[in-house]
C-alpha cells in the first residue's frame, strides 16, 4: 500500500494518483515507487532525478523513515511518501 | 568596526529618562548580538534575587551585526530578560521589520529598566527617544494599537503588547509588525509589569558593510543555494511550517491530547495541504527574506497571519480538535491579544485532561472547538477559569495537585515533537535553557526530515553530540540574529563568511560555533545562578514511563537517564551539570564565573 | 559494543572509498564522534574489507585501553574533534587531488556542483609524519573553516555531521580535480558559465 502525501507542486502526488492510497506490490521500497510511477508516470518528475529518488523526498515504511532503496517490503506494509518538507 | 553601531540605548522607566553608551566592542566580538550579547547583559543586570515581574527585571532588545544589512532574513531582532514562567535566562527572537528598523536607529541594544507610574509608550527616532502618555491605549489590543501607532512596514514599526502582557499573563507575547511575536517564556508580562504599552522605532541609520565585494558575493551564492534547495524554495513557500502535521502523525510523533497518544487521527484535517486548499489568500514574507514561509488565511470571521504548525498543533491535535477554521480563528485571537500560542495551546489541554479526570471542575474537554476562543479570551484577561490558566500549564497543574500532567520542562510547553518517539528531540527538551523548546535546537532535521542524513530517531547512543552541535549552531544564528530555515539551504559557513565580511573580524565556521558554545554555557551559569541543577534537566514523568500503545512509537519511551549522562560528558559539565572550569577557561568565561561565586 | 548500525555505515563507505580509488589497501581513515567518545579503525586494519572488531571505541580527550590498538592517525582525528563542530572525519588520498596539492596552494573547482558546495579547497603543508602533534593542530585549524582540505602531497580531510556527508565533500573534490585535469587536456578556452566565480578564491 502506497500513500502520497502532499500536493507538492503540479501535478501534485495525490492529484495526480486521484487517491490517497493505492496498493501495490513490489519487494522494496525502490521496487514499490517505481511501480508507482509507471503507473502515473506524471509522478515521476516529483519523486525522480536522473533515475533516482530525489533528494529530500522522505519515504517511510510503517512510520519509520528510511533512505534505502533495498528495504524489504511486504504485503502487510504501508509505504508513504513525502514531498521535500521542512517547518517547525 | 562595521555591522555593530556601537551603542547602546538605556531607558529608566522610573524616572522616564534615557542615556546612551558605547558598546563594549570585546564583548561584541565574543558574543555577537542578539541571544549571546542579551544574555552576557542580563548576567551583569539581573541577579538571582531579581523577581522577573519586578521593576527590578530588565527587557533587552538587541539586534546583531548583520541586522538590517540586507543579507537573507537580517530583519530579526532578540529580547532578553529572566522569564516570569520560567525563572530561567529567557530570550526569544521574532521577524518582520521592527528588527530591521531598530538597527537603523543608531542602536544595538535597547535596555528597558524600571517601572513606569502610568502607562506609557516609548518612540525612537534615530538618535531621539520621546516618552508617551498611553493611558488611552492601556487595555487596546494589538491590531489597534499597531495602526493607531502608525505601523508603516518599512519607515515606522510597532511593537506592542496586548491585555494578556497588561494582566501579567505569564505566557503572554511581545507583538511586533501585528502578527510577528517574540513569544516564549512570557516576556509580554515583563513589558506589562513596567507599564509599558509599546515601542515604536523609526530610523536612517544604513548599516556599514566593510568589505563590500566580498559581501555582495556571499549575498548572491545565499541566494543561488535558498532558491536551489526545494526545502526554501518550494515546500516552505508551497505549504508554510504546518507542512510537517502529516508526516509527524505518520512517524508517531504527533502529540495528541496532552501528550496522552502519538497520533492524531485528525491530523489530515488540520494540515497544511488543508490548509492551502481552503483557507490560504497568500504568501507573505519577512524584510530581505526570499523564502515567504508567513501564511496569510482567512476563515469567514477573520484573516489574518498564520497559523504555523505549532500552533495549529497547540490548538488541534494537542486539544484532540480537528476544526481548522476554529483553530486559525484562535491563532488571530491569540495574536491579538498578545498570547503565545503554544502555551496557551497546550495550557488548555493540560485543564482538558484535568477535567476530564476530574481534578478540575470546569466544561473544558478535549475535541470541544468551541471552547478555544473562549478559554484564550478569558485566559489574557484573567476572568473565570482563565485566571488559573493565564499563569501556564505547570502553576495550573500543580495547584490541582497534579503538576505531573503538565507538558513542560522548567515550566515551559513543548511544541507538537513528542520525544518519546524522537529520542535526541527529548534530550533537547530536557537540557534547553529556557525550558521545552524546539527553537533553542532541534533534532527533526536529523531525525526525520534527512537532513543533512537521516540518523536513527529511536538511536541513544551517541544522540549528545548532535544535540550539542545543534544547540550551539543555534545559539550562533540566534546571535546573529538570522531566521533558521536559511540554515536549510545554507551551511553554517556562508553565515561566519557573512558575519567576517561585514564586521571586518575574521570568523571561522568553527569560531562561531565555538562563540554558540560560549552562549549556552553562559546560559546555563545563569540558570545555574538562578538555583537550577541537573534535576531539572527532566521531563514529566509521561514521556519517561507511560510508552504509546499504538502507532510506530509503540512502547518507546524517552531514554533521558543514559543520554543526559552522556551530554554532560561531552559538554564538559560535571555530573551535577555544572560547567567545568576547564570548559569555562577554554570558552573565556572562567573570570565571570568566579566572580559570581566568589 | 559498538552499535551494529554504526559498523554497517563504516563498513559500507569503507568499501566505496576502496572501490572508488580513493585509498591504498590499508590507507586512509574513518571516525566518528559519540559524545565524548571516538569511534575509529583499527591500527593495520583494511578500511576496504572492514570487520567488526576492526572499529575501536576510545576516549576523546585522553588515553584509555581502546587508543592502544586505534589507528596512529587517531591524534588527529582528536584533535579535529576537540577544535572543530565536526561529528565525522573522512580522511582518504583521491589521487588526483593529491598531484594538484602539489602545485597549488589552493584548489578552486570549476564544475558547478563543487563550485556550489565547497567553492574552494585550501592545501596545507606539514613537514613532519602522519600521526605527530604538529600535523594534528595544522590540520585540526583549517578545518575550522572549511568543510574540506588538502594536507600537501598526502591526502583529504573531509568533516561533517555524518561520515556520509565527510564521505560525500571527498568524492567532490576528486570529482572537481578530474575535471580540472580533463579540461585542462582539452585545453580550450573557457566559457564562463557561473557568475562572480572569480570570488571564488576569497571564500
Amino acid at each position: 500500500m502506497v500513500r502520497p502525501y502532499g500536493r507538492w507542486i503540479m501535478p501534485n502526488l495525490r492529484k495526480v494518483a486521484g487517491t490517497k492510497e493505492v496498493a501495490i506490490t513490489g519487494a522494496s521500497v525502490g521496487a514499490v515507487v517505481t511501480e508507482l510511477v509507471k503507473r502515473y508516470p506524471a509522478l515521476a518528475a516529483n519523486l525522480l532525478l536522473d533515475g533516482q529518488i530525489r533528494p529530500h523526498v522522505i519515504i517511510t515504511v510503517n512510520g519509520h523513515s528510511t533512505d534505502d532503496v533495498d528495504a524489504p517490503v511486504t504485503e502487510f506494509d504501508v509505504v508513504s511518501i513525502f514531498p521535500p518538507l521542512a517547518g517547525g | 568596526m562595521n555591522g555593530w553601531n556601537g551603542k547602546i540605548l538605556e531607558i529608566d522607566l522610573a524616572t522616564l529618562t534615557h542615556k546612551s553608551y558605547p558598546l563594549d566592542m570585546e564583548m561584541a566580538k565574543q558574543f555577537i548580538g542578539g541571544r549571546g550579547l542579551g544574555a552576557r547583559l542580563l548576567w551583569d543586570l539581573v541577579g538571582p534575587e531579581v523577581e522577573p515581574l519586578s521593576p527590578e527585571n530588565v527587557l533587552i532588545f538587541t539586534n546583531g551585526p548583520l541586522t538590517g544589512t540586507g543579507y537573507q532574513t537580517s530583519n530579526r531582532f532578540s529580547v532578553t530578560t529572566k522569564s516570569p514562567l520560567t525563572g530561567t535566562v529567557l530570550d526569544a527572537n521574532s521577524g518582520g521589520y521592527w528588527g530591521m528598523q531598530f538597527k537603523k536607529t543608531g542602536y544595538d541594544v535597547l535596555i528597558v529598566r524600571g517601572k513606569a507610574q502610568k502607562p506609557v509608550w516609548i518612540e525612537v527616532k534615530n538618535g531621539e527617544v520621546a516618552f508617551h502618555d498611553a493611558s488611552a491605549l492601556w487595555g487596546m489590543r494589538v491590531f489597534a494599537v499597531t495602526e493607531k501607532l502608525g505601523q508603516d512596514n518599512n519607515k515606522r514599526n510597532v511593537l506592542c503588547i496586548g491585555p494578556a502582557g497588561e494582566n501579567l499573563s505569564r505566557i503572554a507575547a511581545i507583538m511586533n509588525d501585528r502578527e510577528r511575536a517574540a513569544a516564549r517564556g512570557g516576556p509580554g508580562a515583563v513589558m506589562g509589569s513596567k507599564n509599558l504599552k509599546a515601542i515604536v522605532v523609526e530610523g536612517s541609520t544604513r548599516p556599514e558593510v566593510m568589505d563590500k565585494e566580498r559581501y555582495k558575493f556571499l549575498m548572491y551564492e545565499t541566494k543561488k543555494l535558498l532558491a536551489a534547495s526545494p526545502l526554501t524554495s518550494q515546500a516552505l513557500p508551497e505549504f508554510g511550517t504546518v507542512v510537517l502535521m502529516n508526516i509527524m502523525n505518520n512517524i508517531g510523533a504527533l502529540a495528541t491530547r496532552n501528550h496522552q497518544q502519538t497520533q492524531f487521527e485528525g491530523a489530515e484535517a488540520i494540515s497544511g495541504e488543508e490548509l492551502t486548499e481552503k483557507y490560504l489568500v497568500k504568501n507573505q514574507a519577512c524584510w530581505a527574506c526570499p523564502i515567504g514561509c508567513t501564511r496569510i488565511s482567512k476563515t469567514e470571521k477573520v484573516e489574518g497571519e498564520g497559523p504555523e504548525f505549532e500552533s495549529t498543533w497547540a490548538f488541534g491535535a494537542q486539544c484532540g480538535i480537528d476544526d481548522l477554521p476554529a483553530i486559525i480563528e484562535v491563532n488571530a485571537l491569540c495574536n491579538d491579544l498578545g498570547l503565545d500560542t503554544i502555551s496557551a495551546g497546550s495550557t488548555i489541554a493540560c485543564a482538558m485532561e484535568l477535567s476530564e479526570k476530574g481534578y478540575l471542575d470546569s466544561d473544558l474537554r478535549f475535541g470541544r472547538a468551541d471552547q478555544l476562543a473562549l478559554a484564550v479570551e478569558a485566559m489574557a484577561y484573567r476572568r473565570d477559569i482563565g485566571a488559573e490558566l493565564a499563569d501556564g500549564s505547570l502553576r495550573l497543574a500543580t495547584k490541582y495537585g497534579h503538576p505531573e500532567l503538565s507538558m513542560t520542562s522548567k515550566g515551559l510547553e513543548f511544541p507538537a515533537y513528542d520525544p518519546r518517539g524522537l529520542q535526541g528531540q527529548g534530550l533537547l527538551y530536557a537540557t534547553s535553557n529556557r525550558g521545552g523548546c524546539h527553537m533553542r535546537g532541534n533534532m527533526i532535521g536529523l531525525e526525520v526530515l534527512g537532513l543533512p542524513k537521516l540518523i536513527d530517531r529511536f538511536q541513544v547512543q551517541g544522540k549528545s553530540s548532535f544535540v550539542i552541535l545543534n544547540q550551539n549552531s543555534n545559539a550562533a544564528i540566534d546571535s546573529l540574529v538570522l531566521c533558521k530555515f536559511t540554515n536549510m539551504g545554507v551551511a553554517d559557513e556562508y553565515f561566519a563568511r557573512v558575519l567576517s565580511a561585514v564586521t571586518g573580524v575574521e570568523y571561522a565556521t568553527g569560531d562561531m560555533i565555538k562563540t554558540g558554545e560560549r552562549v549556552w554555557n553562559l546560559e546555563r551559569l545563569y540558570n545555574n545562578r538562578e538555583g537550577f541543577t541537573a534535576q531539572n534537566d527532566t521531563l514529566p514523568p509521561r514521556l519517561l514511563t507511560e510508552a504509546p500503545t499504538d502507532g510506530p512509537s509503540k512502547g518507546w519511551v524517552s531514554k533521558l537517564e543514559p543520554m543526559l549522562k552522556e551530554y554532560y560528558r561531552t559538554r564538559g559539565w560535571d555530573e551535577n551539570g555544572v560547567p567545568t572550569p576547564k570548559k569555562l577557561a577554554e570558552l573565556g568565561l572562567a573570570e565571570l564565573a568566579e566572580a559570581s561565586y566568589r | 559494543m559498538i552499535d551494529p548500525r554504526i559498523y554497517e555505515t563504516f563498513r559500507e563507505i569503507g568499501e566505496d572509498l576502496y572501490a572508488a580509488d580513493m585509498i591504498s589497501s590499508h590507507g586512509g581513515n574513518l571516525s566518528i564522534r559519540l559524545g565524548d567518545r571516538v569511534i575509529i579503525k583499527r591500527r593495520g586494519a583494511m578500511l576496504g574489507r572492514l570487520k567488526p572488531h576492526d572499529l575501536i571505541e576510545t576516549r576523546l580527550d585522553k588515553n584509555d585501553s581502546g587508543v592502544v590498538l586505534a589507528s596512529t592517525e587517531l591524534l588527529v582525528h582528536r584533535a579535529i574533534y576537540l577544535n572543530t563542530p565536526a561529528l565525522a572525519v573522512c580522511h582518504c588520498h583521491p589521487r588526483t587531488a593529491v598531484a594538484f596539492s602539489l602545485s597549488r596552494d589552493e584548489i578552486v573547482p570549476i564544475d558547478n556542483e563543487a563550485s556550489y558546495l565547497l567553492k574552494k579547497i585550501p592545501v596545507v603543508t606539514e613537514e613532519f609524519a602522519s600521526g605527530t602533534p604538529q600535523m594534528a593542530n595544522k590540520v585540526a585549524e583549517a578545518v575550522k573553516n572549511y568543510k574540506i582540505i588538502m594536507l600537501r602531497g598526502h591526502g583529504s580531510f573531509a568533516t561533517g555531521q555524518t561520515l556520509d556527508e565527510a564521505f560525500m565533500w571527498s568524492t567532490i573534490l576528486e570529482e572537481a580535480c578530474q575535471i580540472i585535469l580533463a579540461a585542462k587536456t582539452i585545453n580550450e578556452p573557457f566559457k564562463e558559465y557561473r557568475a562572480m566565480s572569480e570570488a571564488y578564491s576569497k571564500f
